[in-house]
């Protein structure tokens, strides 16, 4: 089988690889000392084998208290539904026909064993074993692949040895039951595996045969160990680079090679000696593990899965043992007979010879020679070229083909009486949780909670308030362990991430205009104060601040601060600078701020031994006090800037954390500009938008109003207007155009009018009643008033625009009438 | 300012003058102390001012080297001289003086704010070298010509400009023409310059400027263009095979050679020396390209060269930082360790085993630089053999050309020779149907004569090929002993360098821990 195959190359290839390496390492002992060799070898080992050790270590394994073999007593089948425990007519039918084929077949093959056609389910019901399989397709696109099946019944269901291991059991339980139980025996795991693998469109079939001992226990003592076999290792492409022609030539090796052969000599017999004897302990192990005869060998009843080639791009028949998931050929010699198989649709029985494993076995079903097969209609042919899947046309086919069988077999399946098999995620242990999100103001685009360590990790897009690019947590309390970074483009300050601990906080920069890399505070534990502190008003002494420093190319080296270190607590600044060029060694420089006081009591401002430094090349003006003096004063104030600095980024997480927290209650969504439903503002400007045009639309269609289409609709249409029309027309349309301006004169004077009424009434009434009012009914009549007396005065005015306007409005026309070209008969008369 | 100089008297700027100024402009309150305790030395001065003190004449200020800013406003200067050595100097002011003309301002090219305000300066020049300046007061001066302000384009850092109250502010376009020619000026006259000025002003003065920009592109143009023919004959001495690509050669060895020009008038010369030229100048452009090629080569061979040796010295120096940081490392815990320790014995035990360490990470260093000697050494002597090869090769190489040229020379000779002395004796017979030049007939007295001019024509010629040849081979041996006693100097300086580094670095170390001893003995 392919996966076989591949393990003993791996195999192979990693004993090539160690070979090799021991190459390597001989080679290698020409430079190094042996000793160490060997240490590192066996480090090397100890590695590996720790690493295995944590990975086992990891597995748990739950022995469960029942005994294995779950009974009818311990399900419940009253909640089971009416399929369970009844059987359809077409079932009936089904076992009627089941049992004939069975009493031919035992009348055929007396010497072989009775068939396993309807074993008892969970309610005691006969069930055939066809219609115990239910195909089904999971959800779950890992489930979508045989091996990834597999390894999933593997895993989820717990072993159950057969009763007896030479018969098949008596009974078989539905899947749903199996996975609702997690435990099964080795028929109820290739029928929920043989379930999901047709459902996922594999050809698959159950198998009942013999099995040897280690397959049928489980026993993977005699396979490798998936742990220890390595991953290939990608080989690595060394360029080899053509050394140029100056190259220096490697120090000349001083050791004696005389003693280097004899060194070698002894390893490769130390190695020797270790390899037999490592031989001889394989041979041993090897002899007692070798399987004992097992007295039963073929008698065992096991029961699998086998593929056949040609749906979903399988290229080979081959085996699924549904304990382990492991693929076999169907050549392995595990698998030492098959009695039958059968998957949703037929049952077949095998009539080849079985004396040499399944070695010699041919899997061409349509073959009715070497499998005997129990339902002609879904009878498969390989040996026909068009695949036949519906089986209703066979139906029909078969019904014409009545010479070789009895009318029964032309009986197709009934469908399964198994529930729809569900697997449900529940009760599996959650280790993550990722949340991807969109459209988030807050630029959230990702959350990441890992359940095991219960760290949060909430990954941002560009363009976050605080240039957020990554912030992972474990709480969103201050001064806890946390790491955000930013977009460090989008700060002013060039950070680029900052990290925290309970009592430290890391930030890295970069492209700041004082090279700036990296700073680094510790914090002392926080002064008690009796007032109510907070991590705003009493922030945590600071004991030390690390800053480090990207090369300033303006700079010379040895002025060029690499690292300065504030001791805050000691008083003490100490700085490192760069390295030359052409230098090994960088200056150093400590200060230590003590105020003194000498023996006349004046206070000693700056001694000698205040600074200590280390310069590579020694200078002139930095032995000057004057110089020391000025430096020392300019690290203290850049001490006290770096405080603030290191306060204002504490204050600054505070605020981020505030600031994530509002985010996360109000989680606003963004509005694309593009999103004209839901984006209010472009929605408001739109409307105005629409409204504009609709006004302009309006006063357009009022400019093109045509004046004289009322009077013209009178007169016959289509003719010319003759002179008397025309004049007549005209005077109509202006007496018209007269009246209306008339009309509004007395509508304006006619309000105007009503209005100053109504404010003389109300003043009467106010005069009347002046004595009794209450202050807040004269401001009603004082609010009135003014407002009446707006209107008045607006409707006045009006009313003097319009007089003033009414004849010119008039000549207008007129004149417009004059040379409106339709009354071309009136220029003719004035003309 | 400290002593008001009430009286006109002229003050000499004297030592105890500028002891003065500095100690009273020099840091104050603690540091002032110090300073006074330690004293100042002039050189560490950084700015002084010296103003309003009747200063006649500037002097004494050669010691301030790295002056970077200096007063002497407010006196009576009336020559500006004794600022040559303040090369660092970034701001000037000299302004309420008796200057007349600008000059002494030669070396400092730092110089970025110069002022001159009220003297008595009528042109502006001798600023060439202040390629930096960004500001210039020229205000109340005599300048009374436009035409200064076009020396000012040169000036491309220049934004700031005063000149008011001198007499060309006085004349009407005054503003207008500043703007127009000097288009990156911001400031002018304390006003910045807005830009619908700067537009009117451009469109005023644009045909003037267009030309001026003209005139200055095209010497532009011819300076670039001077400076390339200099590349380009730079890069053929480098080459050691200059004015060969020509004729150069065979026109010198008849610049100074009379006869020879004489000769060439004689009937069948003017082609033979044709032919000659043309060979001879064959001969020479082969040798200049080989010329170039072995240069090329020299050159790739040196480059190799040089990038081995710096990545060895790159891979060593890497390797002692290592260790040094290993080191470091250790022995700032061990020394943290003794620090906390009580116990006597334990601490000269800890001591003991600091020095160990130091001793041992000497060796270490000592012996990686003593690796790299070795290593380097070998490289450069086999760099050294190679390179020496080379030049023999070339030498030879352009020796047997010249050999060649000198056969042409002997061939032409011989003809020239056989064509004279033909000639002779048809004059001698009387049948030489042309006329002859005067100087050539003179030749033509008899054979001796003609014999010794033809002769001196041809040694000069020879000579003249001897000497270009002697001069290549002279030229490139020495270039070769150079650079290769170049190298050897420098790898022994890097080795001392290095040596030295190391030794301070072990000393600090152990007296840093010899301290310690101290320290803890004495608590």
């Amino acid at each position: 089988m392919e996966v076989l195959r591949e393990k003993v190359e791996e195999e192979e290839e990693a004993e090539r690889e160690e070979a090799a390496e021991w190459a390597e390492w001989a080679r290698m002992e020409k430079m190094m000392r042996p000793v160490e060799v060997r240490k590192e070898e066996i480090t090397l080992k100890q590695e590996t084998l720790r690493d295995l050790e944590k990975k086992l270590s990891e597995i748990q394994i739950t022995v469960s208290a029942e005994l294995p073999a779950f009974t009818k007593d311990t399900i419940d089948i009253s909640k089971l539904p009416i399929s369970y425990k009844t059987n359809t007519p077409k079932e009936e039918h089904l076992l009627q026909v089941a049992d004939n084929f069975s009493r031919q077949y035992s009348h055929l093959c007396p010497d072989r064993v009775p068939l396993f056609l309807h074993p008892l389910n969970e309610c005691e019901v006969p069930k055939f074993v066809s219609t115990t399989l239910r195909p089904t397709l999971m959800p779950y696109p890992e489930l979508y692949n045989w091996d990834s099946c597999a390894q999933f019944v593997s895993d989820f269901l717990t072993m159950v040895p057969l009763p007896d291991p030479l018969k098949p059991p008596s009974h078989l339980y539905s899947s749903t039951t199996v996975l609702k139980y997690q435990k099964g025996n080795c028929f109820d795991f290739s029928t929920l595996l043989c379930s999901m693998l047709i459902g996922s469109g594999y050809d698959a079939y159950c198998v009942n045969g013999y099995g040897s001992l280690d397959l049928c226990h489980m026993d993977l003592t005699r396979e490798v160990c998936p742990l220890t076999v390595k991953p290939k290792e990608t080989i690595k492409k060394e360029e080899k680079v053509l050394p140029k022609k100056y190259t220096i030539k490697p120090p000349r090796d001083l050791c004696s090679r005389f003693e280097q052969e004899q060194e070698v000599k002894k390893q490769q017999e130390i190695r020797a000696q270790e390899k037999k004897r490592l031989r001889e302990e394989e041979e041993r192990l090897m002899e007692a593990e070798k399987a004992k005869p097992d007295a039963l060998h073929g008698l065992r009843v096991h029961s699998w899965v086998l593929v056949l080639s040609g749906k979903r791009e399988v290229p080979e028949n081959f085996f699924i043992d549904p304990f382990t998931g492991h693929s076999y050929s169907t050549q392995d010699e595990h698998f030492l007979g098959i009695e039958s198989l059968w998957n949703h649709k037929n049952y077949w029985i095998n009539m080849q010879d079985c004396w040499n494993c399944c070695k010699d076995l041919i899997f061409d079903l349509g073959d009715p020679v070497r499998w005997e097969y129990m339902l002609l209609g879904t009878d498969k042919s390989q040996l026909s070229l068009t695949e036949e899947d519906d089986s209703g046309i066979n139906d029909e086919d078969d019904v014409e083909n009545l010479g070789k069988e009895d009318e029964d077999k032309s009986f197709d399946m009934p469908h399964s009486w198994v529930e729809q098999i569900e697997i449900s995620p529940e009760g599996t242990n959650i280790l993550e949780i990722k949340e991807w999100y969109q459209n988030r103001e807050d630029m959230l685009e990702l959350k990441h909670i890992n359940k095991t360590t219960d760290l949060k990790t909430d990954y941002f897009k560009p363009g976050h308030p605080q240039a957020l690019r990554v912030h992972s947590y474990k709480s969103m309390q201050p001064e806890m362990d946390r790491v955000i970074e930013f977009y460090e483009t989008a700060r002013v300050d060039g950070l680029m991430k900052r990290e925290e601990t309970p009592r430290t906080m890391t930030e890295y920069y970069q492209g700041r205009p004082d090279f700036l890399s990296y700073r680094h505070a510790s914090f002392g534990p926080r002064v008690k104060k009796l007032t109510l502190s907070s991590a705003e008003s009493n922030p945590r002494p600071i004991v030390k601040i690390t800053e480090r420093f990207f090369r300033n190319p303006a700079k010379p080296a040895e002025e060029d601060v690499a690292e300065r270190v504030f001791l805050v607590a000691e008083e003490r600044i100490q700085l490192r600078y760069h390295c030359r060029e052409d230098h090994i060694t960088a200056s150093k420089r400590e200060f230590l701020r003590r105020t003194e006081v000498d023996s006349k009591g004046n206070k000693i401002i700056m001694t000698p031994d205040m600074c200590i430094s280390f310069e590579v090349e020694p200078m002139e003006h930095t032995k000057k006090l004057l110089y020391q003096y000025e430096a020392m004063m300019h690290l203290k104030r850049e001490e006290k800037l770096s405080r603030h600095q290191v306060w204002e980024s504490e204050l600054e997480v505070l605020e981020i954390l505030k600031l994530r927290e509002e985010e996360e209650a109000a989680h606003t969504l963004t509005i694309s500009i593009y999103d004209t439903k839901r984006n209010e503002k472009s929605k408001e400007y739109r409307e105005a938008m629409e409204r504009m045009m609709h006004e302009e639309h309006l006063r357009q269609v009022e400019t093109q109003l045509d004046y004289l289409a009322p009077f013209l609709a009178q007169l016959p249409p289509g003719e010319k207007l003759t002179c008397w029309q025309a004049v007549r027309l005209k005077d109509e349309c202006l007496s018209d155009f007269k009246q209306r301006l008339i009309n509004k004169a007395n509508l304006i004077q006619a309000r105007f009018e009503k209005e100053t009424q109504e404010l003389q009434k109300k003043q009467q009434w106010y005069q009347e009643n002046q004595v009794t009012l209450t202050p807040e009914d004269e401001d009603l009549y004082l609010s009135y008033c003014s407002q009446a007396m707006f209107r008045i005065r607006i409707l006045e005015q009006r009313l003097n625009r319009h007089k003033e306007l009414a004849p010119l409005k008039y000549l207008a026309l007129e004149e417009k009438l004059y040379k409106d070209p339709r009354l071309g008969e009136l220029q003719k008369i004035f003309a | 300012m400290n002593q008001p100089c009430n009286s006109m008297e002229p003050r000499v700027m004297d030592d105890d003058m500028l002891k003065l100024a500095v100690g009273d402009q020099g840091p104050q309150e603690e540091a002032g102390q110090l300073a006074k305790q330690e004293g100042i030395l002039f050189k560490d001065v950084l700015s002084l001012q010296l103003d309003f003190r009747n200063i006649l004449r500037i002097d004494n200020l050669w010691q301030f080297e790295n002056l970077r800013k200096l007063q002497l406003d407010n006196n009576i200067i009336e020559k500006i001289e004794g600022l040559e050595n303040l090369a660092h100097l970034v701001w000037l002011d000299l302004s309420f003086n008796n200057i007349e003309t600008i000059e002494g301002l030669d070396t400092l090219v730092n110089l970025e704010d110069l002022s001159l305000f009220n003297n008595r300066i009528s042109k502006i020049d001798s600023l060439d070298a202040l390629v930096k300046l960004q500001v210039l007061s020229l205000g109340n001066n005599r300048i009374d010509n436009m035409l200064n302000i076009i020396y000012l384009r040169r000036f491309k850092c220049l934004r700031t400009l005063s000149l008011s109250r001198n007499p060309i502010s006085e004349a009407e376009d005054y503003k207008m023409f500043i703007c127009a020619y000097l288009p990156d000026l911001m400031y002018l006259d304390y006003r910045r310059i807005d830009d619908h000025t700067k537009k009117l002003a451009e469109a005023k003065h644009q045909y003037s400027i267009d030309e001026l920009k003209h005139q200055e592109n095209l010497m532009q143009a011819q300076l670039e263009d001077e400076q390339a023919q200099r590349e380009e004959l730079e890069k053929h001495k480098t080459a050691f095979v200059e004015h060969l690509n020509g004729s150069f050669l065979f026109d010198s060895m008849y610049a100074e050679d009379s006869e020879g020009n004489n000769l060439s008038y004689l009937p069948g010369v003017g082609e033979l020396l044709e032919t000659y030229k043309d060979k001879f100048v064959i001969i020479c452009v082969n040798i200049f390209e080989y010329g170039l090629k072995q240069q090329e080569k020299r050159k790739t061979e040196l480059d190799t060269f040089s990038e081995c040796v710096r990545e060895a010295i790159q891979e060593n120096q890497e390797q002692g930082k290592r260790k040094i940081a290993k080191f470091e490392e250790k022995h700032l815990s061990s020394l943290s360790a003794i620090r906390e320790e009580l116990e006597l014995p334990n601490i000269e035990k800890m001591i003991l085993e600091c020095s160990a360490d130091i001793s041992e990470l000497f060796d270490a260093l000592m012996t990686l630089e003593m690796q790299l000697v070795e290593q380097l050494e070998e490289t450069i002597n086999m760099f050294e053999r190679n390179i020496v090869d080379m030049v023999g090769l070339f030498i030879e190489n352009v020796q047997s050309l010249m050999a060649q040229c000198r056969d042409l020379e002997n061939h032409h000779h011989e003809k020239l020779l056989e064509i004279s002395i033909s000639t002779l004796e048809k004059i001698v017979e009387g049948d030489l149907d042309e006329d002859l030049p005067n100087d050539l007939r003179a030749l033509f007295v008899d054979k001796d004569t003609i014999v010794n001019a033809v002769g001196a024509s041809h040694d000069i010629h020879l000579l003249k090929i001897d000497n270009r040849e002697d001069e290549l081979v002279t030229r490139i041996n020495s270039w070769c002993t150079r650079l290769i006693d170049r190298i050897h100097k420098d790898e022994i300086m890097r080795n001392r360098k290095r040596v030295k580094e190391i030794n301070q670095y072990i000393d600090h170390m152990q007296s840093e821990l010899d301290n310690l001893e101290c320290g803890d003995i004495l608590d």
